[in-house]
């Protein structure tokens, strides 16, 4: 397991790094460590979902060229505040490089933390299938996890344009664990 | 001629002048386009972005891309103006003429769009900002807020109520021995709920009754909500409700249906006995009841409505900063555009102006080449055409000027030509008699330089005093009597001497003029003066050979008989007289004789000169002449010996023996006569010049003329007498007609002879033969004496 010097431009981080190929696909489990910034709690308790969006690009090492991008992988996980009935709320969307396309999964949670959990944790993410992936190559990931500010109301975006606080985000270059 | 010229050169720079005017108008056109087509997508660019500002619009997305490519259009609307006011500003710095007034009128324009710009902005601005912060305040937040906590705890009601009721129920159930379908179904009408479900513990449907009846597996409570019913007696829940405001958010077609669940344990009593009486076969009663769908929109309204309530209070930064920016922008891009169509309408404003003034300012310079003018129909362009216009009338008037100029200045040097050249005086007076012009012709008439003397008078000029006074007298007589139809006077004079006085051999230096005066414009005075003294001359000797030749007749008629008589008077009384009285006798008969001789030489003299006959012009020889005529004068019956030079080379020359011999013998005798008189004077300083005569022939190839000289040694000609020589009766001898040189004088002319009388200067013996006019000349400190006269003759050869 190789893991890159981390960004240092936040406190967010990725814990529990696992990055497993099997004849089946690749899956990755990760946990996130972030805190979220008062003003975006406060934005969330004042209705306003927040997008987390974790990507990640399979590239196949060529010593000939570039490498090649051989799988694509997205995952925005929603999270809202119900004001009516006070619980917490995620909808997780996986998809193949475009949003909104994959199946989505709703959970509610009474508190806050526990919501969070279930952002920061990703559980055996499949992120290429068994078939885009050549067993005998060597392959690297791509992986970025940050909070997609682009969902957000269009005038919150001009206003937080540049702002620390809002910027949630992390990229690490992965490789597989050797089987 | 001029004004060709003129033409033709002009062409080509107004060719040239017509190509840069059309170079220029392309440019502005092409300006002009350039700046309409930017305002115009400046114009659609900040409509766009004004569009994008609303919230819900579909430009949201692209508003900013929209803000940079406004604001890349400012930029480029500032560097062009900026590239404007640099041209400006070097014009202006160049002293480039106009460009003043355009930078004026730029500059009002610019005013006048940039001031209400800078009102309307300030306005909005203000405008913006205050109805931004209107749309928050504390009320409606609370409103919001109240409203959703009123949804939630009538929720909360309404959930905590089923629970109280569903616990009841199963309480009661707990008392009925045996519970079915049927105990259930009174249950759910009694509570009013959708689907009554009894579980085991196990998770196992025991019993159901409503609209789960019909569902094979109902959805079981999981094991939490199992245990927390254990513990709590009975729980309550709402379920879809996030779903349903999800959905609301969305604006689904079908909400889902809103439910609330109730879980209740039932507790079996001690003292029944039944199927189900296990001790550890707890059993739970869920009742589901749907939430009222009013209550439930209303709830998910005041939700929504709060959500965006939020969403905006937190981005109102942004937004506001989003309008003032969208403002801002299209105050600039409005003011730029403003200021840019000021720069091409003010140019294009002032462009008639300006060709006008700089056509003005070439025409004060003197620069009347045609002029530029504008095609355009307002009143600015027909000035310009009108000024072109002008400029050539006015150009064409000059180069009539110019051209009727020239041919005056070519007929006034004409005139000043033949007036140079005019043998007459012209002299031109003032009123006053101030000399105005004279031409040369004057200077020699009068013998006085008068263009020397302009703008005195003439009786100024000291010789001619009389004279002026007199042609002033004249002028006033002429004009006291101008009404009269006389258009001019006319006067002779003379000119030096003694008026009236005139003698034969006198010293006569007078000169006849024929004064002419007439009336010029401006008072000016016209005197033509023409000098007659020649013509006076002729006539004089014409008139004096008519005189002679009828006194000659009438003088030699009585001539003979007198000599007759005399001479028989002698021979008659010769012997019959006494010694004395014969003596007498023969003395006075030869005086009466020898006096009578003479007269008639006198008077045939006379006549000779009046009829001298034409002369029969044939080939000689002048040596042959020569010495023919010298054998009557050889050495024995000569009173002065002559020497003679001849040229063996001279070519036989046209002649009238007859008339040359006379010629000869003239001047033979003048030179004899002169010789004899000078040593005969007895003047103590010519007693050392012995009495001679010499006669020359000289043959001059290159003029081919023979030339004859006779020279004496006598006293030499009088200035006086030199200037009338050949006249006829002026002469120096007490004796002498006066004839001789008259008839020399008279044959030469015949010949084609060239006649000169001179004085033979001391120092100038050699070489004085061809200078006729001896009395003039000065050699150096020694005055040459006159040492006596020379008559030199020039025929032309055959």
């Amino acid at each position: 397991m190789i893991i890159l010097p981390a960004h240092a431009q936040s406190a967010t981080d990725v814990n529990n790094v696992r990055l497993e190929q099997t004849p089946e696909g690749m899956y990755l489990s990760a946990t996130m460590r972030f805190e979220l910034p008062g003003a975006v709690e406060e934005a969330l308790l004042k209705g306003i979902p927040m997008t987390f969006l974790a990507e990640a690009q399979v590239l196949r090492d060529r010593w000939y060229w570039y490498d090649k991008n051989v799988a694509w992988a997205t995952r925005s996980v929603r999270l809202s505040f119900q004001p009516l009935t006070r619980r917490w709320r995620i909808s997780v969307n996986a998809g193949n490089g475009e949003l909104n396309t994959g199946t989505s999964l709703a959970q509610s949670f009474d508190q806050l933390p526990e919501a969070l959990a279930a952002v920061r944790r990703l559980s055996r993410w499949k992120i290429a299938e068994g078939s885009e992936i050549d067993q005998d190559a060597r392959h690297s990931v791509d992986f970025r996890f940050r909070l997609d500010t682009s969902q957000l109301p269009r005038p919150m975006q001009i206003g937080i344009t540049g702002n620390a606080d809002w910027n949630i985000s992390v990229q690490r270059n992965l490789r597989p664990e050797a089987r | 001629m001029k004004a060709q010229q003129n033409s033709m050169i002009n062409a080509p720079t107004g060719e040239e002048a017509r190509q840069s005017a059309k170079r220029s108008r392309n440019l502005r056109w092409g300006v002009i386009i350039g700046a309409v087509a930017m305002l115009a997508a400046a114009s659609v660019l900040v409509f766009l972005l004004a569009l994008a500002t609303n919230n819900q619009n579909r430009f949201e997305q692209y508003y900013e891309r929209l803000l940079y490519l406004n604001i890349g259009v400012g930029v480029v609307f500032v560097l062009v103006i900026g590239w404007a006011v640099w041209r400006l500003v070097s014009r202006l710095r160049r002293g480039k003429f106009g460009s003043r007034l355009l930078l004026k009128l730029a500059a009002i324009f610019a005013l006048v769009g940039f001031v209400p710009g800078v009102l309307i902005y300030t306005v909005s601005y203000q405008f913006v900002s205050r109805s931004i912060e209107s749309w928050f305040n504390v009320k409606v937040e609370g409103a919001l807020d109240a409203g959703l906590n009123l949804g939630r705890s009538t929720m909360e009601s309404l959930s905590s109520s089923l629970a109280g009721k569903t616990q009841a129920a199963a309480q009661q159930l707990g008392e009925t021995a045996l519970i079915g379908p049927l105990t259930l179904e009174r249950l759910r009408e009694q509570l009013d709920a959708a689907d009554v479900v009894l579980w085991s513990a196990q998770g196992q449907v025991i019993a159901s009754a409503g609209a789960s009846r019909f569902v094979l597996s109902p959805e079981r409570p999981n094991s939490t909500q199992l245990r927390q019913a254990r513990g709590a007696r009975v729980i309550s829940q709402i379920e879809g409700l996030d779903e349903a405001a999800e959905k609301a958010g969305e604006k689904a077609a079908n909400p889902t249906v809103v439910r609330i669940k109730a879980l209740a344990m039932v507790s079996t009593s001690m003292g029944q006995l039944g199927i189900g009486s296990l001790g550890s076969d707890a059993r739970f009663l869920q009742v589901t009841q749907a939430v009222p769908s009013g209550l439930l929109a209303n709830a998910l309204a005041v939700q929504e409505a709060d959500k965006e309530y939020q969403q905006r209070a937190l981005a109102r930064e942004g937004l506001r900063s989003m309008y003032l920016a969208t403002l801002t922008l299209s105050l600039f891009l409005t003011m730029f555009g403003a200021v840019l169509l000021a720069a091409v309408l003010g140019n294009q404003l002032v462009r008639p102006l300006l060709v006008l003034a700089d056509g003005v300012a070439q025409v004060a310079a003197g620069d009347l080449r045609p002029k530029f003018a504008l095609q355009t129909r307002d009143e600015l362009g027909g000035l310009t055409r009108s000024f072109a216009q002008m400029t050539q009338q006015l150009s064409d008037a000059r180069t009539q000027l110019q051209s009727s100029l020239g041919e005056l200045d070519a007929s006034r040097s004409n005139l000043q030509t033949i007036l140079d050249n005019l043998t007459a005086a012209v002299i031109v007076l003032d009123s006053e008699g101030r000399i105005v012009q004279a031409n040369p012709g004057a200077t020699r008439v009068l013998h006085a330089p008068l263009a020397a003397h302009i703008g005195q008078t003439l009786q100024g000029i000291a010789s001619l005093q009389d004279f002026g006074t007199n042609v002033d007298a004249q002028f006033r007589e002429f004009f006291g009597e101008r009404n009269t139809h006389v258009d001019h006077w006319q006067h002779s004079f003379e000119l030096g001497g003694q008026t009236g006085l005139q003698s034969f051999a006198g010293n006569d230096t007078t000169t006849s003029i024929i004064a002419r005066g007439a009336a010029l414009p401006d008072g000016l005075r016209l005197l033509v003066l023409d000098d007659i003294t020649e013509v006076v001359s002729a006539q004089r000797s014409r008139a004096w050979g008519e005189v002679a030749r009828r006194l000659a007749h009438e003088i030699k008629n009585p001539l003979t008989p007198i000599q007759l008589s005399a001479e028989r008077l002698e021979m008659k009384l010769l012997a019959k007289l006494t010694a004395p009285d014969d003596a007498l006798l023969k003395r006075s008969v030869k005086t009466i004789v020898d006096q009578v001789d003479a007269m008639k030489r006198l008077v045939n003299e006379f006549r000779d000169y009046a009829r001298l006959p034409s002369a029969d012009l044939k080939p000689l020889d002048i040596n042959t002449l020569v010495q023919d005529v010298l054998s009557l004068y050889a050495p024995e019956n000569a009173i002065v010996p002559i020497t003679s030079t001849l040229d063996a080379a001279c070519l036989p020359i046209l002649g009238d023996a007859q008339q040359l011999r006379q010629v000869i013998h003239n001047l033979l005798q003048n030179a004899q006569d002169a010789s004899l008189t000078a040593s005969n004077g007895l003047l103590a300083e010519h007693s050392d010049r012995s009495p001679h005569v010499e006669i020359i022939t000289r043959f001059n190839p290159s003029s081919s003329r023979v030339r004859l000289i006779i020279r004496d040694a006598g006293t030499g000609f009088a200035p006086h007498v030199l200037q009338r020589a050949f006249e006829p009766y002026v002469t120096t001898k007490s004796r002498g007609t006066g004839l001789g040189l008259a008839v020399v004088k008279k044959i030469a002319d015949e010949h084609n002879a060239r006649i000169e009388l001179s004085n033979v200067m001391s120092s100038l013996l050699e070489t004085s033969e061809s200078n006729s006019q001896g009395v003039t000349q000065n050699v150096g400190d020694s005055i040459p004496q006159i040492i006596g006269a020379q008559v030199s003759l020039s025929f032309p050869v055959v």
